[in-house]
């Protein structure tokens, strides 16, 4: 018995209700594959060409494309369907995230699948076709979770034009014009001198090479070190090793060489897009990057004067010393790419592995090639191929698409040979928190904020205790969850037989027990609903906070863990959000029911049209809310060209001051004052109240203080406030209240997917139970958080209720 | 002395002496007007202690050697901004709060007045000092921005133009007794106006934003607040012709990829967004040829003004254009970079925001009308079952006796203040486990189960009916249901119609139930399509403006019209409804 019987119950209920939809719909003549992750457009003539040969070879089926925010890489969305039961039968997906996606027991195996078709289907993927890491990273715990499809690995560029103008300096150095930096401690003597500064002697006019600008982290030169980030059995996190501290030396030492990190950062917000790209007009002479901005370069500056070579390795490596003496691979790089992969649950889970088969096959990606080269082609441009994660489609794709410009082909000829040498990122179910925290290192060390080591250190400390958490999980009971649904039932069918009985054993007339019997009947609905989704709720929840369920797996009974975690493995995350909220709150609340209350004093006086103006300021407060966050998104723009906020300041303060605007939203210290100023603007809805609340003061009150001689600004403090500070507190405790539960702002407004605002400074708790509830289905977590609110919020309406008498005065107290 | 602490100085005596000055200025005019009431003596003495503050702050003013960061202009206003943390405002508020009550504690009326006052300031000095060594330990760094305001003519015209209006309205005012409340009226509509601009630009700019192009979305001169539309005209494009046929019953208009042997053409759809990119078949037949609207651009060239069409865009981004005047010159073609032609356009509004918003919308929500209907239905179910519920379970706490009716009602009270939160995650396992995941269902189902608060706010209406209307109904032999329905219902009609407001208003905005319940496009409601709008078109301010507008615009228009509702509503509560 899976289902508790409570819920087969409520289904019953709801039956009677005549509420439950017809589920089964009439079956479609074709049936319908449904494939997340991609988009069809302009530029995606190709996959339109394999989707049209896919349905013609297969007319039982029809693809379906899910075109906007859902089918766009949303993890939320995609573990919500999966746990919802209406999953794609398709899912385009980062590879780097199989693992984690697998170990959530989220994505069907797929062994089953390829030994049956594999002697029948020629379609059907064959393993030993794929560069091994590329198989590597779609597996997870022995089995195959994923197909690889593109790939991209990593080479060094350079631009050429910029090593001839400084040829002389280059010579001068010791280096050699002609060629790309081959060593670390090469691409640095190049760096230096090929980066140009501003006549201030500090700022960036020009860079040599900025060692995590384009695609590198610590990743690719770690993997030069030959670190590995997790041990081979994937239970410790080894993100501190000698090898990788080396690895962030050598970055921030590259930082530190063109005046440190902040400097480079500050260079880089100048950076565009398209023909301004820094790479293709000499702002940065080298940098390390993907196959993926070969098409770029075609587009924009097909006649920049660039070459490409492997990444530079440590000196060590180069010439086989040291650790390296027995070392085969002179070159290392990295790669990534995207797979596809079935959700569990798929209802068509056929026909996805009918697309995937056909899609990751060498014919489609060579149709899908020739399609969108043609397509180039009738523009003007140049087509470039590709990386696939399958060797024999490189090959053939290079042998049909090969660009006729030498460079463009050597640059694909390099990415294809380096991926003989690729290595990937640990396949783990840390994979997200492993890269979070090594960026958090890399920004550390190079800011000299820590040394490498204590960076890495402190990285590897928080990686570790994930990864133990979630290992340790299974040494916790599992529960029957049959158990609390018969509970559940047992209480209510207990409940209503006492409930009986008590109400057989009331003395009452007929005629009372008849109104007895209407009035129960005219509460049902309350009560119904209050059992069914108040109380059952709220205590399947304080079950849950003492489990960890993620739905897909049973659920294990783990004690006060998930209340300990609150308070010390994710107390950097929880704090940060009661800051935030405190921030928030604190600020936002009393200015906002300030500006409410200073309108409302305006609109108190007897003035014509006062109509017309109670409407506009009310305006603002009535706006749905996802609407007026799409146009302060806008109206908070940093760019002072574009930005209304900041075209004011940028011709006021910025002009007076010389003081650069404000990044708003998009800076860690304005992105709450952001959501403040937002606030105050929608202040209106308070200001009715207070209008109210003003003509509900006695006028005698103010009569007597005019005689007595009392200014307006007097008679205001005397006696307007006094009056109305039931008012003001209830508006004050009501609106900290609502700061707790602040959302829905917060996910429209923050700047970037995934996180909560820069440096998490909108980090909200209920956005934050939102991740963890719905992004990784930590129930028990999310659930413990819940209550953690509640509780907060029940303390401070108690204290209202305790305090209020104190501070606030009450025409009553005076009777 | 440090530099920023003598400008800050300067600044300080600079904004004394200047608005002693004006001061001065007006107390002058003041004696050469003579307006009634005015004590001549007094006001010359007045006036000299005024003039010498505003000759002794412009003296330090011009003494003080002030050098902000930036070369000030030839004629200027200081202007300085301390920056602290919040320990220094701590700091500086304690600080005025001393000196507050030390001079009350002096001028006190009573000695026990005095000697309360004492206390007082003696208690914020223990805040300040708190303060100090708060603000030593913290190492908060001290910011001050100095800075100029360049005084133009205009800006000093513009003060001294100030200052005599209001002289001249101040003078009025004392000259007609009944010019008071005038005067007044005059300075709250003044500040009303102030503040009805901050609220309502950016309603304005919202509006107007969704109607430029996107050319003026960005510009160097501040915010372009006068829309230009590019004038168009048509052509019939010989090379690249603009065809019109039916995709799926939808009308598309497309270009040419190629033109196969047998005849047929291999068609991209360029209209509507949505379907961009995609290729169709078709044979001459099945396609209609319609003209291009094309831009008119215009180029100086040797000081005569050159007007023409664009007739292509070619592949190296030059644009090959038609001249049309003047007309000596019609007929001719040249090719010019983009940037040496200047767009010609007149002032109009760019509707094409709108309806390319509703293009680019995904096929199957068929313009954004599966939104609206999903919108309306979850609106209309939600309205519904909010009022049926709560009015029927209000009704039998207000007027039916049953046993643990107390009791219950407390239960009632109590959840209100319940954050929705805590049940959030219980709630999608039971619908989960209903499989109604991916459809309207969670969202509003809950509805028809009544909510406190407006049970409550019911129930308190329904005591205010005399319990005569009722007896009369019962005596007339009615059930409690049709008593309920005949009688009592039609009683708080206001109250429902105020419920029915938020309800809307709740439902119209609800996002995070359908963030978390919806995925497939024909499900969702638009407050969810928007938030993927912006995700989907973020770069795009003038389709995204016009989507916020169609957003917010029947929510506006309800406003409107039932303005009564919402303020009775929320003075009605008696709360402030949330």
């Amino acid at each position: 018995m899976t289902r508790p019987f409570a819920h087969v119950l409520l289904r019953w209920l709801l039956c009677a209700c005549a509420l439950v939809p017809h589920l089964a719909g009439a079956a479609p003549a074709r049936e319908e594959v449904v494939v997340w992750g991609l988009g069809l457009g302009p530029d995606s003539k190709g996959l339109e060409a394999t989707i049209k040969e896919f349905e013609r070879r297969n007319p039982r089926y029809k693809i379906r494309i899910l075109s906007m925010g859902a089918g766009r890489m949303n993890p939320q969305k995609l573990m919500t369907s999966i746990v919802g039961n209406v999953p794609p039968d398709a899912i385009h997906q980062d590879r780097f995230t199989i693992g984690d996606w697998a170990s959530r027991g989220a994505f069907q195996p797929l062994d089953d699948l390829m030994a049956r078709d594999r002697e029948t289907d020629p379609l059907c993927p064959r393993p030993e076709q794929y560069y091994p890491p590329t198989w590597e990273e779609a597996s997870y715990g022995g089995k195959l979770y994923a197909i690889p499809m593109a790939s991209d690995d990593r080479v060094l560029y350079y631009n050429k034009k910029r090593f001839r103008e400084r040829a002389k300096e280059l010579r001068a150095a010791g280096l050699d014009p002609g060629r790309a930096p081959r060593t670390w401690s090469e691409v640095l003597a190049y760096s230096k001198v090929l980066t140009d500064y501003n006549p201030d002697g500090k700022t960036l006019k020009r860079a040599g090479f900025l060692p995590n600008f384009g695609n590198s982290w610590l990743y690719m030169f770690a993997f030069q070190m030959n670190a590995s980030f997790m041990s081979p059995d994937g239970k410790t996190c080894t993100l501190y090793s000698p090898e990788a501290e080396k690895a962030l030396e050598f970055i921030v030492k590259g930082y530190d060489q063109v005046g440190g990190y902040e400097n480079a950062k500050a260079f880089e917000t100048g950076f565009q897009g398209g023909e301004n790209d820094p790479f293709i007009i000499g702002k940065v002479a080298m940098k390390i990057d993907g196959d993926w901005i070969l098409s770029g370069l075609a587009r924009y500056a097909p006649n920049l004067d660039f070459g490409t070579a492997p990444a530079p390795v440590p000196d060590d490596r180069y010439t086989k010393r040291g650790a390296f003496a027995n070392e085969k691979d002179t070159f290392v790089t990295w790669v990534g790419g995207f797979s596809y992969a079935i959700p569990k649950g798929a209802r068509n889970a056929e026909g996805g592995w009918a697309w995937i088969k056909w899609a990751t096959s060498a014919d489609a990606r060579l149709l899908e090639m020739s399609a969108q080269q043609e397509w180039e082609k009738r523009r003007g441009r140049f087509f470039v191929p590709r990386i696939q994660a399958n060797i024999e489609t490189n090959e053939r794709a290079y042998k049909q698409f090969k660009p006729a410009d030498p460079k463009f082909a050597d640059a694909v000829r390099d990415h294809i040979d380096m991926m003989r040498y690729a290595r990937i990122r640990p396949v783990t179910f840390v994979g997200q928190p492993l890269w979070d925290e090594h960026v958090r290192a890399l920004e550390n060390a190079a800011l000299h904020k820590k040394t490498p080591a204590e960076a890495l250190k402190d990285g590897q400390a928080v990686v570790q205790r994930e990864l133990d958490a979630v290992l340790s999980a299974k040494n916790y009971p599992v529960i029957d969850m049959g158990v609390p649904g018969y509970i559940g039932f047992g209480a209510i069918l207990i409940g209503v037989i006492a409930f009986v009985v008590w109400f057989r054993r009331q003395r009452l007339g007929p005629l009372a027990r008849s109104e007895a019997r209407w009035g129960y009947l005219f509460i049902a609905p309350w009560l119904i609903g209050f059992l069914v989704f108040t109380l059952g709720p709220m205590v399947a929840s304080l079950f849950f906070s003492f489990t960890s369920y993620n739905v897909l797996s049973p659920a294990r009974w783990v004690g006060a863990k998930n209340y300990s975690d609150l308070f010390a493995g994710d107390w950097v995350n929880v704090s940060k959000a009661l800051y935030n909220t405190i921030y928030l709150g604190g600020i936002g609340v009393p200015l906002g029911v300030a500006t409410g209350l200073a309108v409302a004093l305006l609109l108190n006086s007897a003035v014509r049209g006062m109509r017309y103006y109670r409407t506009l300021f009310y305006m603002p407060a009535i706006v749905p809310t996802v609407a007026s966050a799409v146009l302060w998104i806008w109206l908070l723009t940093s760019d002072p060209n574009k930005g209304l906020i900041n075209s004011v300041w940028s011709n006021t303060v910025g002009a007076w001051f010389d003081v650069a605007p404000p990044g708003w939203l998009n800076a860690e210290s304005w992105a709450k004052p952001s959501l403040i100023l937002m606030g105050v603007w929608g202040a209106g809805s308070g200001m009715i109240l207070w209008l109210a609340g003003l003509k509900g003061v006695p006028t005698q009150l103010y009569e007597a203080a005019s005689i007595d001689g009392a200014s307006p600004r007097g008679q205001f403090w005397a006696i307007t406030l006094p009056q109305l500070s039931p008012i003001v507190f209830f508006n004050l405790v009501m609106g900290f209240i609502g700061a707790l539960q602040e959302f829905d702002r917060v996910y429209v407004m923050k700047p970037a997917e995934g996180s909560a605002g820069p440096a998490d400074s909108l980090l909200v708790p209920v956005y934050h139970l939102f991740v963890n509830g719905f992004n990784y289905f930590k129930m028990g977590y999310a659930s413990a958080m819940a209550w953690v609110i509640f509780l907060i919020i029940l303390a401070m309406t108690l204290v209202q209720f305790k305090l209020a008498p104190r501070w606030v005065h009450y025409e009553a107290d005076k009777a | 002395m440090s530099g920023e602490l003598l400008f800050v100085i300067g600044t300080l005596a600079g904004w004394v002496g200047g608005l002693a000055a004006a001061r001065a200025l007006v107390l002058a005019l003041r004696l050469l007007l003579r307006p009634v009431g005015l004590d001549p003596a007094r006001t010359r003495t007045s006036l000299g202690v005024t003039a010498l503050v505003a000759a002794a702050g412009l003296l330090i003013l011009a003494a003080t050697p002030m050098a902000g960061p930036a070369k000030p202009p030839a004629w200027w206003i200081p202007l300085a901004w301390i920056y602290t943390p919040f320990q220094g405002l701590l700091v500086v508020g304690s600080v005025v709060m001393v000196v507050l009550r030390l001079c009350q504690a002096f001028l006190g009326l009573s000695e026990f007045e005095r000697a309360e006052r004492r206390k007082a300031a003696a208690a914020w000095g223990l805040v300040a000092v708190v303060g100090v060594v708060w603000f030593r330990s913290s190492n908060a760094p001290v910011v001050v921005f100095r800075g100029f305001v360049p005084l133009t003519p205009a800006l000093a015209g513009g003060m001294v133009c100030l200052v005599v209006a209001t002289m001249a309205i101040m003078v009025s005012a004392a000259r007609f007794a009944a010019g008071r409340g005038w005067s007044k009226a005059i300075v709250s509509h003044l500040a009303l106006m102030v503040g009805s601009v901050v609220f309502g630009l950016p309603f304005a700019w919202l509006v107007i934003t969704s109607f430029k192009e996107d050319r003026d979305m960005a510009s160097p001169n501040g915010i372009v607040w006068i829309p230009k539309v590019q004038i168009e005209v048509p052509y019939q494009d010989p090379d690249d012709p603009l065809l019109v046929t039916e995709m799926d019953g939808r009308r598309v208009e497309t270009s040419i990829i190629e033109r196969r042997p047998d005849g047929t053409l291999e068609l991209d759809v360029i209209k509507p967004g949505s379907l961009r990119g995609t290729t169709l078949e078709r044979r001459p037949d099945q396609v209609k040829e319609i003209p291009k609207m094309i831009p008119v651009v215009s180029q100086v060239r040797d000081g005569v003004t050159i007007v023409g069409r664009v007739i292509k865009e070619l592949n190296d981004g030059r644009r090959r254009v038609e001249i049309t005047e003047p007309a000596a010159m019609k007929g001719q073609v040249f090719e010019a970079n983009p940037g040496d032609l200047e767009p010609v356009r007149r002032v109009g509004l760019r509707t094409q925001n709108y309806t390319d918003a509703l293009e680019f919308l995904p096929p199957e929500t068929n313009m954004g009308l599966v939104y609206l209907r999903n919108t309306l239905l979850l609106v209309v179910l939600t309205v519904l079952g909010t009022l049926l519920s709560s009015a029927i379970v209000a009704y039998a706490f207000s007027r039916l006796r049953f046993p643990g009716k107390n009791f219950l009602f407390m239960v009632l009270l109590s959840t209100m203040m319940l954050p929705g939160a805590v049940t959030l995650l219980p709630t999608f396992l039971i619908f989960r486990s209903l499989g109604m995941i991916d459809t309207l269902y969670p969202i509003w189902i809950p509805a028809f189960f009544a909510s406190a608060f407006n049970v409550f706010l019911l129930r308190q209406f329904f005591m205010t009916i005399p319990m005569e209307l009722e007896d009369a109904a019962k005596i007339d032999g009615c059930s409690y249901l049709r008593t309920f329905w005949q009688v009592m219902l039609p009683q708080v009609k206001p109250a429902l119609a105020v419920i029915a407001i938020w309800t809307f208003m709740g439902a119209w905005n609800n996002f995070m139930g359908p963030l978390i319940y919806v995925n497939s496009p024909e499900n969702m409601p638009i407050s969810y399509a928007l938030q993927l709008f912006q995700g989907d078109r973020g770069g795009e301010p003038g389709l995204l403006m016009a989507a916020a507008t169609m957003t917010m615009l029947p929510v506006l228009a309800l406003f409107f019209f039932a303005q009564k509702y919402f303020i009775e509503g929320v003075t009605l509560s008696g709360l402030g409804g949330r």
